[in-house]
């Protein structure tokens, strides 16, 4: 069974060593096959590829850290706080998680394209800077602690931004943690709107550049299944790292219902 | 040091829901004041308001006579015991007690003299470098304590401290929280909903029920003079007796109910009359029921006949649950070890005429 | 009511600054989008014009005469209806094979999740290798004797080869959500069961299956929002071809927004769709509620 879940990734990554551009249609020509870095050598040199993981690593690093930020202080806010208007913007909130997210998109490139965002940095990275779902996480994980931590902290001299950062946060690691792996792992796997919202190869993502070459190398899949192991590994080491985490979050939001 | 002043204070909730019903109090420098209820009744509210935690919807609180009403907790010079202690998870034992102190900007010197002193005082030195994860609930609610402590505040606030911790730690924990007061001779004013632990702790005793004060006094007075039936129910364990029956007058006042009728004192013959014919409740503690067989020098009441239902012998003493003839209600009466009943025994008792409490069946009011 | 208080003026002030700047994003990226979605579809919305021109629901009624749509519609529908009952239950069954107490346990938890972490790019390419006709998966089956077909290109398999990469890669997304349900279930439960002589399937049909049910409306609910929504495989692997095969529903939305730019048919297109899973949803719950008990 766990065959059938590596298996395809196994192929790719023994295609991607082979010097033999038709191994992908003679599977069992892998014995007779030459090992090479060759194709590694190629994406990375003659084909935009370091552009790409620079454009991913960047709009990722950015919305992860900006996202499990205001998640986090928003969390609290709706889990510590009490101020007027608190359940008509909680009530939207949860409101907006039931409409499906394709009937945004058209808006979305609208409103982006109007701040002559389309194809820059800005209009990749600002979507995806908060995320409700990450809300609710935070909140639910943020109403777990006592309230008497934030009576004590009031107590001891702090403002409500003292106690979220020196009382709350350091105590929500595996809160923080799950909500940053789920936002890098979604970001850096991104595909729609880094499609729509881009349109010159500079400015495209790992995920989107890859597609782009789905026609380009049709010939050279020794070449695509070395990129397609190039974008993978960043996701694997941080799940493989962070897996307890991961799991938790999934867990997590799991039980929610 | 403060003294604190309650006058006329109200907590409302925008349900117009009443939590504190306008409530006086006066706290003298140095007191132990205990506030104690059934859960519900405000007591914690009340501690809430005086730290500042809670809003006051009405009334004034004053710290040695200035109005306190609007100042930020953190210039209350307060400081608090929590429940469940409210450590910050993340911090030593010595960062905890010195988050405060830091955040006043103190400098570290004085900081750190504060800690190991106040470590010292409550037995945590060797501790100063854990976690509260890693520490015991006895200890970390020292913990909690000492960094009440190191901020040498005016006014201490307990709110149900000890409620975490098993019976004998619970125990233990009193008299340290006693002999820390006797030591630094602050204000404390202590919220529990353990009335035996606010005997025990209490130089002056509140007694809250739905956001009322049913009564202010020492422990004392509180056993021996409860103002109203609520009080006389709250405070003692077993519980007080009660029963209800008639006034009627023969050569004396009578209260009568089936099968016991019993003579009334003569300090409360004069306001009794008024009763006369009506019907009163007449309360009796567990202490003051005697095995007439045994009991020779105490002025006793007439005869009364019991069948002893329970027996609960708890080693020191024996507590007897029966019944009067005919009622539903169970009513205990304690015995010495030495003197064991059997389930099913029937017995003559008699009760001390001494310490007999009737209640007005409308107020609930104390008949004095 | 004379002094104002300090302490709830104070929540107030701090909890509108921390919120400012989240909900001025939410504000432009979900609630504002979600009402302009329906502007736009009243419109022939024109990327440069300076002014847009209004069509009513000429939109919404052109989508009732579309051929393509209801081709769109139902391959979107026949994908979700094959999705998501195997998927779910292949995911329960994995959930409750890992629950056991057998070696390498994380080994297999991270192989089956694999899938699901990988970007869908990734894995859509992959898939393409090896549905192709030379393919990995020709290859394969040509060791039983059958023959090799062209998965992708051939309109009667193009959509079931897709939809069988979703499975794989989804399934083991929706195990980890099952195993936490499934270690929630008291022992005690199952030691009762065992005490009453059940057997290990019945276990499963009596004590584990009502027990996750929760857990079960939770992954129904994602794997059919997600299955009304594919886009990113079928970009990938098949264009929406051959002869809108597979074009789905969200494929299309994209196809008549960006690729036609008719960006007004593209949104009311959306529209429909959303309310389609809206109604879905909404339907799931009354008649499957997560908790019946």
């Amino acid at each position: 069974m766990a065959m059938v879940y590596l298996g395809p990734f196994i192929f790719s990554v023994i295609v991607s060593f082979s010097d033999n551009k038709n191994l992908i249609n003679q599977p069992g020509q892998i014995v007779n096959s030459g090992w090479t870095l060759r194709n590694y050598i190629y994406i990375w040199k003659d084909l935009p590829f370091a552009t790409w993981l620079f454009n991913s690593v960047v709009i990722t690093a950015c919305q992860t850290v900006t996202n499990v930020f205001f998640s986090a202080l928003a969390g609290f806010t709706f889990a510590k706080l009490e101020f007027r208007g608190k359940n008509l913007i909680f009530g939207a909130m949860l409101a907006s998680l039931m409409i499906p997210g394709i009937i945004l998109i058209i808006p979305k490139f609208l409103i982006i394209n109007e701040f002559r965002m389309i194809n820059s940095y800005p209009g990749l990275i600002l979507p995806g800077m908060i995320t409700v779902v990450n809300i609710f996480l935070m909140k639910q994980f943020f109403e777990t602690m006592p309230k008497d931590l934030v009576q004590a902290a009031l107590i001891d001299g702090c403002n409500y931004f003292q106690m979220f950062w020196k009382v709350f946060i350091p105590n929500s690691k595996p809160a923080l943690a799950a909500v940053a792996i789920y936002t890098f792992q979604g970001t850096w796997n991104e595909f729609m709107w880094p499609l729509i919202a881009t349109n010159t190869s500079e400015m495209f993502t790992l995920p989107v550049g890859m597609a782009s070459l789905r026609y380009e190398l049709l010939t050279d899949w020794p070449a695509i299944m070395a990129g397609t192991i190039l974008v993978s590994i960043p996701t694997l080491i941080i799940f493989i790292i962070f897996q307890r985490y991961f799991v938790q979050g999934v867990a997590s939001t799991g039980g929610k219902e | 040091m403060a003294t604190i002043e309650i006058k006329n204070l109200q907590k409302t909730y925008p349900n117009n829901h009443y939590a504190i019903k306008g409530i006086d109090v006066s706290i003298q420098e140095g007191e132990f004041v205990v506030l104690v209820g059934p859960s519900g009744c405000g007591k914690s509210t009340l501690l809430r308001m005086i730290a500042g935690l809670e809003d006051i919807s009405g009334g004034d609180l004053f710290f040695n006579d200035k109005l306190m009403n609007s100042v930020h907790p953190k210039d209350r010079n307060i400081a608090m015991v929590f429940q469940n202690y409210a450590l910050y998870p993340h911090m030593t034992v010595y960062d905890n007690m010195a988050f405060g102190l830091k955040l006043k900007k103190m400098p570290k010197a004085e900081i750190y003299q504060r800690v190991t002193d106040a470590a010292k005082t409550l037995g945590l030195t060797e501790y100063i470098d854990r976690l509260p994860k890693e520490m015991s609930g006895g200890q970390r609610q020292r913990v909690a304590i000492g960094r009440a402590i190191v901020r040498q505040p005016d006014v201490f606030l307990f709110d149900e401290p000890l409620s975490n911790l098993d019976a004998k730690l619970r125990v233990q924990m009193r008299t340290e929280i006693k002999r820390l007061h006797r030591k630094l001779r602050n204000t404390m004013v202590y919220v529990t909903h353990d009335q035996i632990e606010a005997m025990a702790m209490g130089d002056k005793i509140v007694i809250l029920k739905d956001g009322v004060v049913h009564q202010i006094d020492s422990p004392i007075n509180l056993f021996r003079h409860p103002q109203n039936k609520f009080v006389a129910g709250f405070i003692g364990s077993p519980a007080m007796n009660f029963v209800s029956g008639e006034i009627v007058k023969e050569e004396g006042l009578y209260f009568v109910t089936q099968g016991m009728k019993i003579s009334i004192p003569p300090p409360l013959q004069v306001s009794m009359e008024k009763y006369l014919g009506k019907s009163v409740d007449m309360g009796f503690r567990p202490e003051y029921v005697y095995d007439k067989g045994l009991e020779k020098e105490r002025r006793l009441s007439t005869d009364v006949e019991i069948e002893i239902l329970v027996v609960e012998n708890v080693g020191s003493e024996t507590y007897n649950h029966f019944r009067l003839n005919g009622m539903d209600t169970i009513y205990s009466y304690r015995s010495s070890s030495s003197n064991v009943h059997i389930p099913g025994e029937k017995l003559t008792v008699g009760i001390d005429l001494e310490r007999l409490h009737f209640f007005d069946v409308e107020t609930e009011k104390s008949i004095l | 009511m004379k002094r104002n208080s300090s302490t709830k003026k104070e929540q107030q002030f701090w909890a509108y600054t921390f919120l400012f700047f989240p909900l001025m994003l939410l504000a432009i990226f979900v609630f504002i989008p979600i009402l302009f979605s329906l502007v736009i579809s009243f419109f022939d919305w024109e990327l440069m014009a300076s002014q847009q021109n209004f069509l009513g629901i000429n939109n919404f009624i052109e989508i009732f005469g579309d051929k393509i749509f209801y081709k769109a519609m139902l391959n979107t529908v026949l994908y979700t209806i094959g999705v998501v009952p195997i998927q779910t239950m292949l995911a329960l069954f994995l959930a409750f094979v890992m629950n056991q107490k057998i070696r390498g346990r994380t080994f297999f938890r991270t192989a089956f999740y694999i899938p699901a972490v990988t970007s869908s790019v990734v894995t859509s390419i992959i898939f393409v290798a090896i549905y192709s006709k030379e393919g990995l998966l020709n290859s394969i089956l040509g060791i039983f004797g059958f023959a090799a077909n062209d998965w992708l290109t051939n309109p009667h398999t193009a959509l079931i080869s897709i939809m069988m990469l979703n499975i794989w890669t989804t399934s083991g997304y929706f195990m980890v959500s099952f195993l936490a349900g499934l270690q929630n279930i008291p022992n005690s439960l199952y030691e009762a069961a065992k005490l009453e002589g059940a057997t290990k399937r019945q276990q499963f049909w009596h004590i584990t299956v009502p027990m996750v049910r929760p857990v079960t409306y939770f992954v129904v609910v994602m794997s059919l929002i997600g299955c009304f929504q594919v886009f990113d495989q079928v970009f990938v692997m098949s264009d929406g071809g051959p002869n809108n095969a597979t074009t789905t529903m969200s494929y299309y939305v994209y196809q008549n927004a960006f690729r036609y730019f008719r960006l007004g048919y593209g949104a009311a297109t959306a529209i429909v769709l959303a309310g389609i899973i809206m109604i879905v949803t909404v339907i799931q719950k009354k008649y499957f509620p997560p908790n019946p008990y």
